[in-house]
């Protein structure tokens, strides 16, 4: 349990919580947003394996790829509610 | 006075106010405010978390003693050069996504300190065996990467090490092993049976990962042979 929510906050505070967060404010399109965040998670943990597929776990690809989608969108969710452009 | 003139509540006032265009600040005010505020925040982010790193935090709980106390007496406390490893050194990984990861998980130090789960010798040592294996099992599964921010294989001159090292560490890379493989005692003693504990623990992480894939069985030409050499006999029945 410990290990999963602790790759779940490593994931917020890392690229793909932030990044995904920020992509997601350059557009108004919840599924572009999502779509982006999700890559930014995937990237990120082939990145941190060496995009070596063997050394990635399954848990942590999957949760990078979630948090990246959700941050993705919730950063479209800020654009849309606190812009008007 | 109707529903809809009806003032909204301290909470919904405040919610109003963080969403509605600012009428006095530029952009560019915003982007430069923003910006430092985003330096000061991560900086001091930063700056706490590596608060926690240092061996003063690490060792500030009482049930910290015993570890510490073990540690002191290592090479890694007290040698020649006077170059150090830390606790955190050795249990939190330099990365960023692997570091938060180990905060996180770390709170349950916090808790065990609360609850007083090794406050006493006689608990401790009731609890070494299984300590010791959950860090083995962190260690084996990330090929020792803590220890290799400081050792690497590439860079050690076996020449200068002493014959039985430097033929121990030359068998590590012929068989791909990793450090924890042989210095499990290295800043703790040991637990009774620790020999078994660490199968144990290695055979576990090999059922978890799975049977190889055919890439990794491709880069073991000695896998491969015996393994059609084995067949071969087996068909011709020698």
């Amino acid at each position: 349990m410990l290990n999963f929510l602790g790759t779940i906050a490593g994931n917020i505070l890392g690229l793909a919580g932030i990044l995904g967060f920020t992509l997601g404010l350059m557009t108004r399109n919840l599924f572009l947003a999502a779509g982006l965040g999700a890559v930014v998670g995937f990237v990120e943990t082939m990145g941190f394996a060496g995009f070596d597929m063997a050394k990635v776990e399954t848990l942590d690809l999957i949760i990078a790829i979630g948090v990246g989608l959700m941050a993705g969108a919730l950063g479209c969710a800020v654009r849309v509610k606190g812009t008007t452009v | 006075m109707s529903d809809q003139d009806k003032r909204p509540g301290l909470l919904g006032r405040i919610w109003g106010w963080f969403w509605s265009p600012s009428g006095v600040l530029s952009v560019g005010f915003t982007l430069i405010v923003g910006f430092m505020a985003g330096i000061l925040f991560w900086g001091g982010f930063h700056w706490s978390m590596e608060m926690t790193n240092t061996e003063e935090f690490c060792t500030g709980c009482h049930t910290m003693e015993t570890n510490l106390g073990e540690y002191r007496e290592t090479i890694h406390y007290n040698n020649h050069s006077g170059v150090r490893a830390i606790c955190s050194d050795c249990h939190v990984p330099k990365e960023w996504n692997h570091k938060v990861k180990a905060k996180v998980m770390a709170v349950k130090d916090v808790y065990h300190e609360l609850m007083g789960t090794i406050d006493t010798p006689e608990k401790y040592e009731d609890h070494r065996l299984k300590m010791a294996s959950q860090t083995w099992k962190k260690m084996k599964a990330s090929d020792s990467r803590e220890c290799r921010n400081c050792h690497n294989f590439d860079y050690m001159d076996f020449t200068i090490q002493e014959t039985r090292a430097a033929k121990e560490h030359q068998r590590a890379i012929d068989n791909n092993m990793t450090c924890i493989d042989c210095h499990q005692g290295i800043a703790h003693r040991l637990p009774e049976g620790y020999l078994d504990e660490y199968k144990r623990v290695v055979d576990e992480l090999a059922m978890e990962k799975g049977p190889k894939s055919l890439k990794t069985a491709d880069a073991n030409p000695g896998a491969i042979k015996g393994y059609l050499n084995k067949t071969t006999s087996e068909k011709t029945g020698d």
